[in-house]
């Protein structure tokens, strides 16, 4: 059992501040909590005394926010760590994976100790949760798993993780069942999948043979879908029937998803209501891309489907823009959104902490609650919106109750390569 | 001031492979720096000077330092404590916000106009082209202030001046102010949305143009008008300057308008851009980004910068100009190395350490030194990367080490 310590003079916010009853500003109070046991066990204004023995660390007046979650990053293919390289002109997607599936094999021996400085960035940008895709494929077969499995379980004190095994070059393209069903068994916890239409060429074979490796092994499913506009629909649509036929309900997201942004609100409106009806999640990395579209997320968040933000990956074969800093990927969501007031700013925190915000729509203190865990950043800032908008410094991060200091040689993008 | 910068990295061609270009070559040299000028460039193998001071590079590698071509240094929370933007319905409500917010910034605008370009200088920019607010409210004020303190900064940074009628030319009756502000040390003419701010189109442009035949001035014209409109302003603009003369001395800011044309349209603009010698200058947005690679190929002048930062208008930014170029390339898919690395451009007034076949262009023998070291083995890398400049150098100077910097960005609590 740990230690119990009070964290003193914790910035936590308290509500809205109006004018009209137009939100300006947040009020926040300074208060000490109570960690124990990986929970927040008490929670005392600062203006109270605290009589008991019990260690002291002093926030000096940090604020206080849930920690956040990369909800969708491929640990497997950095160059983190290696040389400066950029990515090769291709002209289409087959020909990025035959690009890969010559890069892959290359990079194999790096896997581990690549995935263990994502992982130190990761945390060190305030998550203590990572849901990581790992390639299934013929050219690395189950290795990818297994290392970055031995990566990841060197950071159990950090933070907790999902594995999902993904056919980066297709179920059906690569001949990749049989990997995937091992994978499920040598410690992958999700199902992952493909562009059943753009990289598989059949999507209701794919779509079928995904969710009967997920029924087989008892597995959520987490699919990759690119494919855009009402060819994304549809596979949508496809999956969904699927769902409802295996009862897998409140066990499917779906990453990307760009083809919601691809098509008329009207219609969008009617996927977001079998999303809630299936319960299925939304996991975006809101690319930049001018050609790419990124999901409608007021209308999702309005309808109230889970949309959470992933970083996607860092410097790899695919891309050399990634940065591995989850905050600043929602900030950058808000610049594309105009979110740029107070209350769409703080709203916004949601989509990196797993829906917990420190007040909720009306304003309201609703996190951190005594019995709530431990797993809290500490950021030189205000409030939520100033933490977004300005992409505030994280100075420690709390997971179940152990504080980390944040290392900053980690966590600035110079150090990437040297 | 005469020294070398030893063991300096410095791009010297291509690789190919499988003909592509699948890298950057580089080779370490030493440079020496008098009067301002680079003056000898011997590779690191050569033997230096020993009676003349030198500073280790340590394989660090030089880039052409970068303008930041569109800013508004006058008005800005950034330094200061955190404010959120305001919702408002529309652009004339903001207006009016502003115009009660002016005269309260006014006591801080000297101090965070200093601190923004510290950060800037840190961030490995030289040059600055500001819009300085020219209304009724602030009057000359906010361009006296901006001379001050770009003044003070004239040892690291070139600055340019456009006065800004921010609430409109003919809207808020600032033609007076205007002729003022350009005799006061402006130096640049500027304009904002003669439709939908000034409701007139002809006149607006016209008293625009006529100010700057009287200060013979350029002009540089905030265009965020839409559609059609703003490809009708532009084609007006362009009317404009070919009877006035005013060709090569002209530049829309922003031009959202790009950003939602038809290709068709696009290059139509661009032949006319070309033909009249207006320069585009963007902070690429994420909504309409305008087109600018398509542009740029056509032969458009494009110039980057990051537009307003923290401030009433947006919450937003970093003053980092190399992000800038970085999400330029991001957004446009600029991802292989020569792509990436050209991006550069964009930022430095149109230089890059290599042309487009590969050979050196930059630093040559009598190029001003104006120059950043970073971290990089590469532009490509150093554009990926947002490098960070470790040190500045401006006329020969080192006018930046980054030992110096402090964090300028943060609000925070302390």
């Amino acid at each position: 059992m740990e230690q119990a310590y009070w964290l003193t003079n914790v910035r936590l916010e308290t509500g809205y501040k109006t004018d009209n009853g137009r939100v300006i500003g947040t009020i926040t109070e300074l208060h000490h909590l109570l960690i124990q046991d990986g929970k927040i066990e008490d929670i005392k204004k600062a203006s109270e005394e605290i009589q008991d023995e019990r260690k002291k660390i002093d926030t000096r007046e940090l604020l206080a926010l849930p920690s956040f979650q990369e909800s969708h990053f491929h640990l497997d293919k950095s160059y983190i760590g290696g040389e400066w390289k950029a990515v090769n002109p291709v002209n289409n997607l087959i020909e990025r994976l035959e690009d890969e599936a010559k890069i892959l094999p290359i990079q194999l021996a790096k896997v581990k100790e690549r995935a263990k400085l994502l992982i130190e960035k990761i945390a060190d940008a305030g998550s203590t949760h990572i849901r990581t895709h790992v390639n299934i494929d013929p050219y690395v077969g189950l290795k990818h798993l297994e290392y970055v499995r031995e990566a990841l379980s060197e950071y159990d004190n950090r933070l907790t993780y999902e594995i999902v095994a993904f056919p980066q070059h297709g179920l059906l393209r690569s001949d990749a069942e049989k990997l995937m069903r091992k994978a499920m068994k040598e410690g992958a916890t999700i199902v992952g999948g493909l562009d059943p239409g753009g990289v598989d060429g059949y999507i209701e074979r794919s779509l079928a043979m995904m969710m009967d490796i997920a029924v087989e092994a008892n597995a959520d499913i987490d699919m990759h879908l690119h494919d855009g506009d009402y060819l994304g629909i549809y596979t949508m649509n496809k999956l969904f029937e699927m769902i409802e036929e295996s009862g897998w309900i409140n066990r499917a997201s779906i990453s990307h998803g760009f083809a919601l942004g691809g098509i008329p609100e009207e219609e969008a409106e009617e996927v977001a209501d079998r999303f809630i009806e299936l319960g299925v999640g939304l996991k975006s990395t809101a690319p930049m891309r001018a050609n790419t579209t990124i999901p409608p997320f007021l209308l999702l968040k309005r309808k109230g489907v889970s949309v959470a933000l992933g970083c996607d990956s860092m410097f790899d074969s695919w891309g050399s823009f990634g940065t591995a800093d989850i905050l600043e990927r929602v900030g950058r969501l808000g610049e594309y959104y105009r979110w740029t007031d107070e209350r769409s700013l703080a709203e916004s925190l949601g989509y990196i902490t797993n829906n917990r915000t420190p007040l909720n729509a009306s304003g309201t203190k609703v996190w951190p609650k005594i019995g709530d865990k431990a797993n809290i950043v500490l950021v030189n800032a205000t409030c939520s919106a100033e933490t977004v908008a300005r992409k505030s410094k994280i100075a420690y991060v709390l997971h179940k109750g152990k504080m980390f200091e944040v290392n900053e040689k980690i966590s600035t993008e110079t150090s990437v390569f040297r | 001031m005469a020294f070398y910068i030893k063991n300096v990295l410095l791009e010297t061609g291509y690789i190919e492979e499988k003909n592509q270009i699948a890298a950057t070559s580089a080779s370490l040299f030493h440079i020496y720096v008098k009067d301002g000028i680079f003056q000898k460039i011997i590779p690191a193998g050569h033997p230096v000077d020993v009676n003349i001071s030198s500073i280790d590079a340590n394989r660090q590698l030089l880039l052409p330092s970068f303008g930041q071509m569109h800013v508004h240094l006058d008005k800005t929370y950034f330094s200061g404590k955190w404010k959120a933007v305001t919702a408002v319905k529309n652009r004339f409500v903001r207006i009016e916000e502003e115009k009660e917010l002016l005269p309260k910034m006014q006591s801080t605008a000297h101090l965070r106009a200093e601190k923004m370009l510290q950060h800037f200088l840190a961030n490995g920019t030289t040059r600055v082209r500001t819009h300085c607010n020219i209304e009724p409210v602030s009057q000359l004020e906010n361009l006296a202030i901006t001379r001050q303190v770009l003044t003070e900064f004239s040892g690291g940074i070139a600055g340019e001046i456009v006065a800004f009628p921010q609430h409109g030319l003919l809207r808020s009756n600032s033609e007076k102010l205007m002729r003022e502000a350009m005799r006061s040390g402006a130096t640049i003419v500027g304009g904002v949305d003669p439709g939908t701010f000034d409701g007139n189109i002809e006149n607006s442009l016209y008293t625009t143009m006529d100010i700057a035949v009287e200060a013979d001035a350029d002009i540089d014209i905030h265009l965020h008008e839409l559609g059609a409109l703003g490809i009708f302003t532009i084609k007006y603009l362009a009317k404009l300057i070919e009877e006035a003369g005013w060709q090569n001395r002209v530049t829309i800011s922003h031009a959202y308008c790009l950003g939602t044309a038809s290709l068709k349209e696009v290059l139509e603009i661009a032949e006319l851009l070309n033909g009249s010698g207006i320069s585009l200058a963007s902070s690429v947005p994420m909504r309409s980004t305008i087109p600018i690679p398509l542009l740029a190929e056509k032969g458009v002048k494009i110039d980057l910068g990051t537009d307003n930062l923290v401030d009433h208008w947006s919450p937003f930014g970093t003053g980092a100009v190399i992000e800038i170029a970085r999400k330029l390339a991001e957004r446009f898919n600029l991802t292989d190395e020569k792509s990436l690395g050209q991006t550069l451009r964009y930022i430095t007034g149109g230089i890059t350490p290599l042309d487009h076949n590969g050979h050196r262009v930059w630093p040559k023998v009598g190029d001003k030194a104006d120059a950043i070291l970073v971290n990089a083995t590469c532009s490509a890398e150093a554009v990926a990367l947002r490098a960070k400049s470790s040190m500045v150098f401006y006329k020969g100077n080192i006018v930046f080490q980054d030992q110096w910097k402090e964090n300028l960005m943060q609000g925070g609590v302390k």
